[in-house]
C-alpha cells in the first residue's frame, strides 16, 4: 500500500468539558472515495473542521503529503489542496455560478474557465449557464456548485460534510456517478459524512467509523463488511435498563392518526403516521435527526397548522385547536431547541418560567408580578433549580438549569400528555439523570410521554414501545421486550430486514 | 494574532444605564465646555445661564417642560415599540400626522362643550399618529420590510403632506404669505396650569404611568417581550409575535401622534411647520439612553427640554443654540459607549480557543 496523502495520529479537541475528539487517527489514500460514518455528536464534523484547518486540535500531528504541518490554519489547509464542503452552503447567492467558482486566489482555470467548466458540469449534470445567479438554483444544483468550487480551487483532497442531506433520490445517484467520475478520472481523494449506512456502502471503498469522539474502526473494506457490522460499530453497546417496567397503564391519552406533511417543496416530511399512547406509558421515537421528529412533535403540539391527520388528546379531537387550547387540554411540549423555542433568550428567568401559563397569573389585562414570583419559586424548590438572581436573562443560568426550568415549567402542573424532544442533549451526566428521573416520576403519575430521541441508551432506559422513523414514516415499531439494537439500529439506517 | 476577546457579562449593575447616562452627560458637557471654550467663551458662565435661564424661574422652568412634552411622548411611544425589539423613527412625522389629523377633525366638526371637543382632538390625535405607522406596520408583519426604513421615510412623505397642506387646502389667507393653516379656535387651547407650564404636562405625566404599565405590568407587555426575546419561542407559547409587533407600533405611534395634538392645542395653535422642531429625532435619543425605560425617558425629557430651552436663550449673547443639541447628541454618544463597557468585559484569549 502506498504511503496515505493525508495522515493524522492523536489528535484531540475538547469544548468546554465534552471530548469531542479523543486521540483520534485517521488516514487517506490518494484517488479513493472515503466514508466517515457516525452518529450525530460522534466528532465527524469536528475531525473535519481539524482536517481543514478551522479548529486547532489540542494535541495530536496533521501530515499532508509526508509534510508535517505544525499549525494548521485555512489557508495552509487550502495551499496542501484540502477543501471542504459544509452543511450549510457558502455560496453568494446573488452572484453567478462563474463568479462563485473563481472567486478564490487559488482558481486554476483563470484562463481556461469555459473548457473547465464545460467538462465539470458534465461530470456533474449542471444544465446552467455558468452565467446563471446562485438564488436561481435549486438545492441539489447549489450543491454541485458548491463541490465544483472545491475543483477549481485545486482541492485534491475534498471533504463532504452530510451532502446528501439536501438530495432527492435521483440527485443522491447522481452525485454518486460524480465522485466516482472525479476520483477516478481527476485522481481526487474524497471523504464523505454521512450517518446514512445505504450511501456510505454504495459511494466508498474504505470505511472510518466514529463514536463518541473516538476512531472505532479504520480503513474497513466497504466490500467485506457488513450492515450489521457497522451498525455496532456506530451504536455501540447499549446499556440494559435500570428502570422498572412494570408500570401499570390506563386509557388512551394520546392518538395520532394518518399524520401526514408536505412542505413548500412537495416534500413529505411526515407520512401516514398513526400511533397511541396510554396513560403510563412511554412510547420512544427514535431516527437519525431530520427525520420528521421536530415536525412530529410540531403537529402534535400545535405549532404545524398545515396537517393531514387528526390529533386527539382525552378522546378529543384537536387537530384545528391552536396551543394554548391544547395546552388547557394538559398537553406539555419540552421542544428539541431549549434556547430559542423552550425559552427565549434575552429575557428574564422570571418571564421564562412563565410562558406556559402566564395567562394564570393574570387578572384581565393585568399580569400580577408577584403571583409569578410565587409559581417560580414553587418551580426552583420542587426542581431544584439553581438561578441565583430571577430577574436575570436566561442565559445566566447553565445548560441543565435551563432544561430544569423548562421540565420543571412543563411539569409541575401534572400534565396527562407530554412531548418530550432531545430533553438531555447537551447535559452532563448528573443532569441527564434527574431529568431522566422526573420522566419516568411523570410516567407513574399517569402521564402519557411521547419521548424524540436520538440517544438509543435513552430510549431503552425509559420507553415502553419504540418506533423507529425514517424519511417521515414509522417504519418499524417493537415493544421494549423484544426491542433490540440491531432491529433498531437497520430501522433507523433504512433497511428493511 | 488577537488574544483578547469581547465577552458579554452575564450580570449587569441595576444601574448601569443611569451610570452611563451620567457618564456621557459628563463627557457631552466636556465636549460642549471645549467647543465654547475654542470660541473664546468662558463655559462656566454660558453654563449657568443656560441653567437659570431654563430653570431659574417658574417662567422659564414651565418653558422647558413644555418643550419636554413631545420628546417625551414620542420617546415613550418608541419604547413601547422597541419591546418586541423594532425601531420607530418615524416619530416626527407621526407628530405632524398628529397635527393633521387634528386640524381635519376639527375643521369637520363642531361641538359646544370645549372639554369634550379637548379630549375629541387629543384621541384623533393620537389616532392619526397610529395611521401614520400604520403602513410600516403592515408591510412589516405581512412582508417582513425593514421597519427602520419604512418609518424613516413616511417622515419625508408626511412632511411633504404637511407643506402641501399649508400652501394649499390649508393655507389661512389671514397669514399672508406666511403658509400655515389657520388658529384653531382659543377655546380648544389646553389651559395652563402653572405659570406657562401647559395642561399637556399633565397628560404627558399620565400616559409615562400608562406606558410603564403596558410595558411592565400588562399581559399585553409580557407577551411582547416574550415575542421580542424569539418569535419562536412565541409561537411554542401561543403568542402571536406578528400581531403583538402590530399593534405595539400602533401605540407606539400614537403616543407620538399624540404629541404633535399637545404641542398643537398648546404651543402653534395651528398647523405648521413649526409643529415639530426635530422632537421625534430627539425622542430616539431620549429613549435609548435611558434603555427604553419610562420613568428614565420622563426625566431624561424633562432634562432635554430644559437645555433646547437654555440653547435657545444663549444666542442673546452670542452663543449658536447648537450647542444644545451637541450636547444632547454626544451624551447619547458617551452614553452608549459606557453602556458596552457595563454589558461586556474584555478576556484574555485562551490559548486553545
Amino acid at each position: 500500500m502506498s504511503s496515505p496523502i493525508l495522515e493524522v495520529k492523536g489528535v484531540s479537541k475538547t469544548f468546554g468539558n465534552v471530548k469531542a475528539l479523543d486521540s483520534v487517527d485517521f488516514f487517506l489514500q490518494k484517488g479513493i472515495v472515503h466514508g466517515l460514518l457516525g452518529e450525530n455528536g460522534a466528532g465527524k464534523s469536528s475531525l473535519m473542521n481539524v482536517l481543514s484547518g478551522i479548529y486547532l486540535p489540542e494535541s495530536g500531528t496533521i501530515k499532508i503529503k509526508n509534510q508535517n504541518i505544525q499549525k494548521m490554519n485555512p489557508d495552509i489547509a487550502s495551499s496542501f489542496g484540502v477543501g471542504m464542503v459544509h452543511q450549510e452552503f457558502r455560496l453568494i447567492d446573488s452572484f453567478t455560478i462563474k463568479d462563485n467558482l473563481t472567486l478564490s486566489k487559488a482558481n486554476i482555470f483563470s484562463d481556461n474557465f469555459e473548457e473547465a467548466y464545460e467538462k465539470y458540469s458534465e461530470i456533474f449534470t449542471l444544465n446552467s449557464s455558468y452565467l446563471t445567479p446562485i438564488s436561481e438554483l435549486s438545492v441539489g444544483e447549489k450543491q454541485k456548485v458548491e463541490i465544483m468550487k472545491l475543483i477549481f480551487k485545486n482541492s485534491e483532497i475534498m471533504l463532504l460534510d452530510e451532502p446528501t442531506a439536501v438530495l432527492t433520490p435521483q440527485e443522491t445517484l447522481q452525485l454518486k456517478e460524480s465522485l466516482d467520475k472525479l476520483s477516478q478520472e481527476d485522481d481526487k481523494t474524497i471523504v464523505l459524512i454521512t450517518h446514512k449506512l445505504k450511501e456510505i456502502k454504495d459511494f466508498t471503498e474504505r470505511i472510518f467509523v466514529m463514536k463518541n469522539g473516538k476512531m472505532v474502526a479504520k480503513n474497513l473494506e466497504t466490500e467485506k463488511v457488513t450492515d450489521q457490522e457497522l451498525i455496532e460499530l456506530m451504536m455501540g453497546e447499549v446499556k440494559t435498563s435500570n428502570f422498572k417496567k412494570d408500570n401499570k397503564k390506563g386509557d388512551i391519552k394520546l392518538e395520532v392518526k394518518d399524520i401526514s406533511l408536505t412542505n413548500s417543496e412537495q416534500f413529505k416530511s411526515l407520512d401516514d403516521i398513526s400511533f397511541t399512547i396510554q396513560a403510563g406509558e412511554i412510547l420512544g421515537v427514535a431516527g437519525v435527526s431530520g427525520n420528521g421528529q421536530v415536525e412530529l412533535a410540531n403537529v402534535i403540539c400545535g405549532i404545524e397548522k398545515e396537517f393531514q391527520g387528526r390529533v386527539l388528546i382525552n378522546s378529543q379531537d384537536v387537530s384545528k385547536k391552536g396551543v394554548k387550547s391544547r395546552k388547557k387540554l394538559s398537553l406539555s411540549y419540552i421542544p428539541e431547541n431549549r434556547l430559542g423555542v423552550g425559552l427565549a433568550p434575552g429575557v428574564s428567568v422570571l418571564d421564562n418560567s412563565a410562558i406556559k401559563e402566564y395567562f394564570k397569573a393574570s387578572y384581565g389585562p393585568h399580569l400580577s408580578k408577584g403571583k409569578m414570583l410565587g409559581y417560580l419559586n414553587d418551580l426552583i424548590k420542587q426542581f431544584a433549580i439553581k438561578a441565583p438572581d430571577v430577574k436575570a436573562e436566561i442565559s445566566t443560568l447553565s445548560g441543565g438549569n435551563m432544561q430544569k426550568l423548562l421540565m420543571g415549567r412543563e411539569l409541575i402542573s401534572n400534565p396527562e400528555v407530554i412531548v418530550a424532544a432531545q430533553p438531555t442533549r447537551g447535559l452532563d451526566v448528573s443532569a441527564v439523570d434527574a431529568i431522566h428521573k422526573l420522566i419516568i416520576n411523570q410516567r407513574d403519575k399517569g402521564s402519557a410521554v411521547l419521548l424524540i430521541s436520538e440517544d438509543l441508551d435513552e430510549l431503552f432506559k425509559l420507553s415502553d414501545r419504540i418506533i423507529v422513523l425514517y424519511e417521515g414514516k414509522v417504519v418499524k415499531e417493537v415493544g421494549i421486550d423484544s426491542a433490540t439494537i440491531e432491529t433498531i439500529g437497520y430501522a433507523m439506517a433504512g433497511i428493511n430486514e | 494574532m488577537n488574544k483578547y476577546i469581547l465577552s458579554k457579562k452575564l450580570y449587569r449593575n441595576e444601574l448601569a444605564t443611569f451610570y452611563s447616562f451620567l457618564i456621557g452627560f459628563l463627557i457631552a458637557l466636556a465636549v460642549g465646555s471645549l467647543i465654547l471654550f475654542i470660541q473664546e467663551k468662558n463655559p462656566f458662565d454660558v453654563f449657568s445661564l443656560m441653567l437659570k435661564l431654563s430653570i431659574g424661574s417658574v417662567n422659564s422652568l414651565s418653558n422647558s417642560l413644555n418643550k419636554a412634552i413631545p420628546l417625551i411622548l414620542a420617546g415613550l411611544g418608541i419604547s413601547i415599540i422597541n419591546s418586541v425589539k423594532l425601531w420607530n423613527i418615524g416619530a416626527e412625522g407621526q407628530i405632524f400626522m398628529g397635527a393633521i389629523a387634528l386640524n381635519f377633525v376639527y375643521i369637520n366638526t363642531s361641538i359646544n362643550n370645549s372639554q369634550i371637543y379637548i379630549l375629541l382632538l387629543l384621541v384623533s390625535g393620537f389616532l392619526g399618529g397610529a395611521f401614520c405607522i400604520f403602513f410600516p406596520a403592515i408591510t412589516k408583519v405581512l412582508f417582513g420590510v425593514n421597519e427602520i426604513i419604512t418609518t424613516l421615510l413616511t417622515n419625508y412623505i408626511v412632511f411633504g403632506l404637511t407643506i402641501y397642506l399649508i400652501n394649499g387646502a390649508w393655507k389661512d389667507p389671514a397669514s399672508l404669505n406666511f403658509p400655515a393653516a389657520a388658529y384653531v379656535s382659543e377655546s380648544v387651547y389646553l389651559p395652563t396650569v402653572l405659570g406657562k407650564l401647559s395642561s399637556g404636562f399633565l397628560i404627558c405625566i399620565l400616559f409615562t404611568l400608562i406606558a410603564y404599565y403596558i410595558k411592565d405590568k400588562s399581559v399585553f407587555g409580557y407577551e411582547m417581550r416574550i415575542a421580542g426575546g424569539s418569535e419562536l419561542t412565541a409561537i411554542y407559547a401561543g403568542i402571536s409575535a406578528k400581531q403583538k409587533a402590530f399593534f405595539a407600533m400602533l401605540i407606539g405611534g400614537g403616543f407620538a401622534g399624540l404629541a404633535g395634538a399637545i404641542e398643537l392645542l398648546s404651543q402653534t395653535h395651528r398647523v405648521s411647520t413649526g409643529i415639530s422642531q426635530g422632537f421625534g429625532y430627539t425622542a430616539i435619543i431620549v429613549a435609548a439612553i435611558t434603555g427604553m425605560r419610562p420613568i428614565g425617558i420622563f426625566l431624561v425629557g424633562c432634562l432635554f427640554g430644559a437645555l433646547t430651552i437654555g440653547g435657545s436663550v444663549i444666542q442673546t449673547i452670542g452663543v449658536s443654540s447648537y450647542i444644545a443639541e451637541i450636547i444632547q447628541a454626544t451624551t447619547l454618544f458617551g452614553a452608549l459607549v459606557a453602556q458596552f463597557f457595563f454589558s461586556y468585559e474584555i478576556l484574555k484569549k485562551d490559548e486553545n480557543d
